[in-house]
């Protein structure tokens, strides 16, 4: 009777590679065997149970980016079919909280994989450029559910921060100059020197196994 | 012949101990206090288990913190709040982040598929089917967690089957009977009592025990009487106490009958799957139910669908419509003896049946409140809202505004545009857009 670890060994090369407790495993291999249906790997399709996921207006991104070979270190494009457990707990990884006993660069390491990570959700052809049609994509989605925005205010907003963007990037531009898109170093720029890791995590919670008197 | 004998011998004594000391009590309303001792010695050794199962933990302790504590630390602040730190400029790419951040928080843990499985128990109560996280303690425990499971299978179990069968026959023989005399009050009365009987050896052969507060409030004739729904139980746990007519579809097989059979007796509301659809056609005839004074107090369960008892969500408004006064009526189960929901996707209604013989008891409290009636300007929603709310906060639980309906369906539409309809008007409301927009 109880739980019997046979995968132990299993679970603490999992605890290495992506630095979940072996408690919080444990608990996201219960979420991930409930998502898939007890299942082995997860398809595209289980994640349409969630409700509380159906409010997000950038949801078939999220759920895109599970997918994805880059942030699942497979490749440098396309998209997985199914993901096993492994590929899930990485995905997860990267909303971990920055570790603050970790040296400066460290955590400039893990700033730039979150980066990474969002980097890749902008940008969905893979060419390593964020071009207009991608920014205007996302900002379209955020905006849809408004009825009363129209086309043409979703592509000025998406055409001023591209502006924005170019400005910071390349400084002054000539007329005929063409902006490519936004790189990822470029990306980084933008982001130098502001915080983002209090926006880009999940406090995912110690679960401390106490012995308790009932 | 003589084992033939010896066996009836058995099955005759067996039944004159069970007509003694259940049936004729109960069919009085008395009780000879055997529940209660066992109910004393189950808890005696639950406390026993519990301590065994403290002394052998050792730092890789076994049992969890707390059931219902999840595994993230969910960030509650508003969207505004959310999005605000990063905004200087109109659009920003942060935006993307506070939102990959909530549809990762979805993903690990989501607030209403939780309510749809069981309980989870902070200490294990010696049913095997609680026991996800625990490891082998000792050789004591689990000799006691054996013989558990001999009492629950070999005594427990015949015995409860048995009253369920003699209880479910008598009710469907008796109100048959009592369906042949003429309309009077004497039918009436005897109606009651056959009712009543069944009821409370059916209670018994769950080895249920119920504590009812305030039965001062209990709903009286020409009302409509509304509770938290968490398994088919509830209905013989209200019913034990007082007499309801019940609404609900038609039913085939072994239900049609029972159905059939109370209908003759007492007038309840079956309704045909077709009329179901008819949203008009039920409030008229609960209508028409309430506004005959002498009619028993309706039952109705407004969610729609079983909830796992640690939270209350949506009722819905069709049974807030019909007017009229409404009767609160929480009810609480203590998971420690053993967990009646139902969790209709993954048991059919026979497994859960024996899930729940095989369990140590059923414990529940049922608190009544007083009653209430819908105010000026209120309109259903509002209403059902209030109410939801009244129960919720009587019996301890937790209250969701999501629909109950979702065990089995998706979000509506409506819901997704609402917050993309709130989020696109922040954006705007900046007013750095061009003056056309609104």
């Amino acid at each position: 009777m109880g739980a019997t670890h046979s995968a132990s060994e299993e679970v603490r090369e999992l605890e290495g590679k992506t630095g979940f407790s072996s408690d919080q495993i444990e608990q996201l291999h219960r979420r991930f065997k409930h998502l898939s249906g007890d299942q082995p790997t997860i398809r595209k399709e289980n994640f349409n149970n969630i409700p509380d996921l159906e409010l997000n207006p950038i949801r078939s991104k999220i759920v895109r980016a599970f997918f994805d070979n880059r942030n699942l270190r497979k490749g440098p494009s396309g998209l997985a079919d199914e993901i096993n457990f492994e590929d899930f707990l990485t995905i997860m990884s990267y909303f971990r909280p920055i570790d603050t006993t970790m040296d400066e660069e460290q955590v400039q390491l893990c700033r730039k994989e979150k980066l990474r990570f969002l980097f890749h959700m902008y940008d969905s052809d893979s060419d390593g450029r964020i071009t207009l049609e991608e920014y205007r994509n996302v900002v379209e989605e955020l905006l849809s559910g408004n009825p009363h925005i129209e086309k043409e205010s979703v592509r000025s907003i998406a055409d001023g921060a591209m502006m924005e963007a170019a400005s910071v990037c390349v400084g002054r531009m000539e007329p005929d100059q063409v902006y490519e898109g936004i790189t990822f170093d470029d990306f980084l720029k933008i982001w130098q020197g502001i915080d983002i890791e209090t926006k880009m995590h999940v406090r995912f919670l110690n679960v401390e196994t106490i012995a308790l008197c009932h | 012949m003589d084992g033939a004998e010896l066996a009836g011998k058995i099955v005759y004594t067996w039944l004159t101990l069970v007509l003694g000391f259940i049936l004729l009590p109960s069919a009085f309303g008395v009780s000879l206090g055997i529940s209660e001792l066992y109910m004393k010695i189950l808890v005696k050794t639950l406390e026993w288990a519990t301590l065994r199962i403290e002394k052998g933990v050792s730092k890789e302790s076994v049992l969890k913190n707390s059931a219902s504590v999840g595994i993230i630390q969910r960030d509650e602040s508003p969207m505004e709040k959310g999005l605000s730190g990063l905004r200087g400029r109109d659009f920003e790419l942060s935006d993307v982040f506070y939102f990959s951040k909530k549809g990762l928080e979805a993903i690990v843990e989501d607030e209403v598929t939780q309510r749809f499985s069981s309980e989870e128990l902070v200490s294990w109560n010696l049913l095997t089917r609680t026991n996800v996280n625990f490891q082998y303690i000792s050789p004591k425990l689990t000799m006691v967690w054996v013989l558990g499971v001999i009492v629950r299978y070999c005594v427990l179990l015949p015995l409860r089957v048995t009253l369920a069968f003699i209880g479910i026959s008598f009710l469907v023989i008796g109100t048959t009977l009592v369906g042949q005399l003429p309309e009077s009050s004497l039918k009436n009365r005897l109606s009651e009592l056959v009712h009543l009987t069944c009821c409370r050896i059916c209670v018994r052969a769950l080895s249920g025990t119920i504590h009812y507060h305030n039965k001062q409030y209990r709903p009286q004739k020409g009302g409509i009487c509304v509770a938290n729904h968490t398994s088919p139980i509830d209905v013989l746990i209200l019913t034990t106490d007082g007499c309801y007519a019940m609404v609900g579809q038609v039913h085939g097989g072994l239900m049609g009958i029972i159905q059939r059979a109370m209908v003759k007796a007492c007038p309840h509301v079956w309704f045909e799957r077709s009329e179901m659809k008819d949203r008009h056609l039920v409030t008229e005839r609960l209508r028409e139910h309430i506004a005959d004074k002498k009619k028993l107090p309706i039952l109705i369960f407004p969610e729609g669908t079983c909830i796992n008892n640690t939270s209350v969500m949506m009722f819905k408004k069709g049974s807030f419509e019909i007017g009229g006064t409404i009767y609160p009526v929480a009810i609480k189960y203590n998971p420690q003896f053993g967990d009646a929901f139902w969790n209709s996707s993954k048991y059919n209604m026979v497994s859960y049946l024996l899930r729940v013989m095989t369990s140590w008891a059923i414990v529940c409290d049922v608190w009544y409140m007083p009653p209430m009636t819908r105010e000026e300007g209120e309109d259903a929603v509002q209403f059902a809202n209030r109410v939801k709310s009244a129960i919720a906060i009587q019996g301890g639980l937790t209250e969701l505004p999501w629909d109950g309906g979702l065990k089995r369906a998706k979000v509506k539409d409506t819901y997704k545009e609402e917050q993309q309809k709130n989020y696109s008007k922040m954006l705007v409301g900046n007013g750095s857009l061009n003056s056309e927009l609104d």
